[in-house]
């Protein structure tokens, strides 16, 4: 018996190795390049360069995929680069696990508020990466503060997307507005009131006056923080503790309450949202011809129509001007977001990480990333061409230089986002006053910074 | 170990068959030794090594996938464990646990809304499901295509499409379900009084268990302040916090396809002899139904039950893909193990995280024991 499961077991061992040996991970057609390799003697050992991307375009991942990679392993030999696409819905759990393991990919991609969140994680890359060692780095703008963590840099900035406020003049012309953009809390709030439409048959909008960062709720904390820094409210105090009991913090959530109940109602007798509709919620559906509904949108540019599109005639690009009638520090703002890339500290290999990354942010390398995206390159060299062609793209770019804020620096973001967001949720239902509001979220987020 | 990725591969998978045929031979072989220790014949000794040199892959299977992360959680759960940091886990004892059920209100209002999706989605969901099984029962034409038509969800779960799908039905405006009661309702006018009590009475309950999460009960009497609804009002289903729990309950119902087979096989079970004497004395359908069919279905009940609520206190997707992208309605609709997600996967708090798992292990298991112990009272095993 022993023998004949000796035999079986053998024969079983063997076809699970001829098995493995055929499964797809092995093997790409990359290999067949090692003759290459080993004209090479450093390169004598492949080595695979893993890169995680949330989102892009199929025209990014293309242009990567056939010049950047190409001409990365060409310069390398026996380095193999595979990209990885993601998705920013379920991202945290997917990083979390590559963090718990140690081991992942050798490159992320992250958001701008995130550099808190990882940034213990992070490779310090001053070493490949800091002026000493690649002089292009100085033409990156503020967005290279985000690839930052403890003073050390992280990684590079790819675009800056700061959040404008787009307004459809013939729509506030036809709605009786003449006041161009609202310029202060109670313009907007009378705008509100005024322009937004409700279908008595279905109950629900059919024009609403200002679409910002969750149009339902209109109370997202991406959109909270901004109106906030309008106001010229800092986050946090001198001494490091949040600023949530500051009067810019209750002004911008009465703020939040009044533009919600002068869109939707009261809580208890609320409307229903606008109808899903194609394409940017400013833009003109093409099969029907009508109006997608929103008069403004505050968002980034990836929100608004593309920009060959006829309603842009009519479309006007403003900063968030603030109160400043009752706040004197008010400033126009424009919240830049940005992603960037981040090398794991797990990653062995750091140094070609490096490497990848200076020939994927290069000038032209940086310049054509964002052509296929239609946003500002975060590089300012690479603010050319298409950037400059483009009057809208010109636009937004110097509003960005003039009013940018960074939406980076938050410690503990994800728990501060989280905190704020069931905060706010309650306030729109009304089940917590703003007073209450902003003292549950300071009280909260002070905990969750000790 | 081969710096090269490709052969790497190949040697972990050897090692891997390596480590399996070593782990039955061991296994095998310390099961045979025991038996051996027993005094038990050479042949049950063979015997013996063969069943669990077969069964050892499992076993092994179990003990590294099951038993080993069972016991780092319980471990992390002991302990402050951030994913993140390059911090070790720190051992800080009971913290957590004190933390989380005295201290925490989010982990409060999870437990809530846990709740209301039991207590009042488990019911629509069974319902729904023997509605459909008696249905399906009628040997009716195209029976085995509405049976994979109903099954079909549990099928498709809960992907970017049935997301997008129902997303879409469950808009205000121009979702197809919001259209329907607006065409229901205004071709009879009579149910369109009934819609808007129902509405009130929905936003009513809503709003009581919103205020037991907060403590604070404004909503509630704002609602009641507001009185019926407007003849136009629908339901606002993914779009306020009143109606956040009844569309993860929208879904629930909508997946009931396994519920619904497990009463079909019951159904299948009941012999026709007691439906046919019930009909000769006499018996409506009506009748037959609840006085024959249903005590008889009362095991496939409990079963279902049992295993549905197990699921129901566990719910996570259809919370996660209605509210994932639309976080200010979290809060209102958060369950138990969607909190357990965010503090470990967002905040990345494992060991807070742990203590969450296993709190939710103790809720499950304690309410299952009291479903067995109480299900003398009801479940009828007569026939079987």
């Amino acid at each position: 018996m022993h023998k004949k499961l000796f035999v079986a077991l053998s024969i079983l061992m063997l076809a699970s190795m001829l098995l493995t040996a055929c499964s797809p991970k092995v093997a790409p057609t990359e290999v067949v390049a090692e003759p290459q390799a080993t004209e090479v003697p450093a390169a004598a050992t492949p080595v695979t360069l893993k890169i995680y991307l949330l989102d892009y375009t199929p025209d990014t991942i293309a242009w990567l995929k056939s010049e950047i990679n190409p001409a990365f392993e060409a310069a390398h030999p026996g380095v193999t680069v595979e990209i990885t696409e993601g998705s920013w819905s379920g991202w945290d759990t997917t990083f979390s696990g590559f963090f718990a393991a140690g081991e992942g990919p050798d490159i992320i991609n992250l958001g701008s508020e995130m550099n808190t969140l990882y940034g213990e994680s992070l490779a310090n890359m001053d070493e490949y990466l800091g002026e000493a060692a690649w002089a292009d780095i100085k033409n990156f703008g503020p967005a290279l503060a985000n690839a930052t963590y403890d003073g050390h840099l992280r990684g590079l900035p790819i675009f800056t997307a700061p959040r404008y406020v787009f307004c459809r003049t013939d729509l506030m012309e036809a709605s009786g507005w003449t006041g161009g953009t609202p310029q202060n809390f109670a313009d907007w709030v009378e705008f509100a009131g005024q322009v937004s439409e409700i279908d008595e048959a279905t109950n629900s909008l059919k024009q609403q006056a200002l679409v910002p960062v969750d149009a339902g709720s209109m109370a997202d904390w991406q959109w909270w923080l901004l109106v906030f820094y309008s106001l010229g409210g800092e986050l946090y105090k001198a001494d490091g503790s949040p600023n949530f009991d500051s009067p810019e913090a209750l002004a911008a959530t009465q703020f939040m309450l009044d533009m919600r109940q002068a869109t939707y109602g009261a809580a208890s007798d609320a409307v229903g949202a606008l109808p899903t509709g194609q394409g940017s919620v400013i833009d003109v559906d093409d099969a029907t011809g009508a109006n997608n509904g929103a008069v403004c949108l505050a968002h980034s540019g990836w929100a608004a129509p593309a920009f060959d599109r006829p309603v842009w005639s009519n479309v006007s690009i403003e900063p968030f001007y603030g109160d400043p009638a009752n706040f004197p520090n008010s400033k126009p703002v424009v919240l830049a977001f940005n992603d960037w890339l981040a090398v794991a500290d797990y990653s062995p290999n750091k140094e070609l990480a490096a490497e990848w990354l200076k020939m994927a942010f290069s000038k032209e390398a940086n310049h054509k990333w964002n052509e296929t995206m239609g946003l500002i390159p975060a590089r300012n060299d690479a603010q050319y061409g298409y950037v400059t062609d483009s009057a809208q793209l010109k636009l937004e770019a110097e509003l960005a230089a003039k009013y940018g804020v960074g939406f980076a620096g938050i410690e503990e973001a994800a728990k501060l986002s989280t905190i704020m967001q069931d905060a706010l949720g309650k306030l729109i239902t009304e089940e917590l006053t703003p007073e209450e509001v902003v003292a549950t979220i300071q009280e909260q987020y002070s905990a969750a910074l000790k | 170990m081969p710096q090269n990725p490709y052969l790497n591969v190949l040697f972990m998978a050897a090692a891997a068959v390596v480590f399996i045929i070593a782990c039955c031979y061991g296994l095998g072989s310390l099961a045979r030794w025991i038996g051996k220790l027993r005094g038990a014949s050479l042949k049950k000794q063979e015997n013996t090594f063969a069943g669990y040199f077969f069964a050892a892959p499992w076993i092994v299977g179990f003990l590294i996938f099951v038993i080993v992360p069972m016991a780092f959680s319980l471990y992390w759960s002991f302990t402050d464990y951030r994913v993140t940091s390059r911090e070790p886990a720190t051992w800080i004892g009971l913290d957590n646990y004190t933390q989380l059920l005295f201290n925490d209100d989010n982990f409060r209002a999870s437990l809530v809304n846990t709740l209301y999706l039991t207590v009042i989605g488990l019911p629509l969901q069974m319902a729904a499901a023997l509605v459909l099984a008696v249905l399906l029962n009628q040997k009716m034409r195209g029976e085995r295509f509405f049976r994979m038509a109903f099954y079909l969800p549990v099928v498709l779960g809960f992907n970017t499409a049935v997301l997008l799908c129902w997303r879409l039905m469950l808009n205000t405006g121009t979702g197809i379900i919001n259209q329907i009661i607006r065409s229901v309702t205004t071709a009879v006018p009579a149910l369109g009084y009934i819609n808007r009590g129902l509405i009130h009475v929905q936003e009513i309950v809503t709003a009581f268990f919103l205020g037991l999460n907060t403590g604070k009960f404004n909503l509630l009497n704002k609602v009641i302040e507001a009185g019926l609804p407007e003849a136009n009002r629908v339901p606002l289903w993914v779009q306020s916090p009143l109606w956040t729990k009844m569309s993860v309950i929208l879904l629930m119902v909508w997946g009931c396809g396994s519920m619904m087979l497990i009463f079909l096989a019951g159904l299948n079970n009941i012999p026709k002899e007691l439906h046919e004497a019930a009909e000769v004395d006499g018996a409506s359908g009506w009748q037959r139904f609840w006085k024959v069919s249903f005590p008889l279905l009362t095991p496939y009940v409990f079963y279902n039950l049992v295993v549905g609520m197990i699921a129901a206190l566990q719910i996570f997707e259809p919370v996660f893909v209605l509210y994932r992208d639309n976080q200010p309605l979290v809060s209102s609709t958060i369950s138990m193990v969607y909190y357990l997600w965010q503090k470990s996967f967002s905040h990345f708090e494992i060991g807070y995280g742990s203590a969450i798992s296993w709190v939710i292990l103790v809720i499950i298991l304690i309410i299952t024991v009291i479903q067995f112990k109480l299900q003398d009272r009801w479940v009828t095993y007569d026939i079987y």
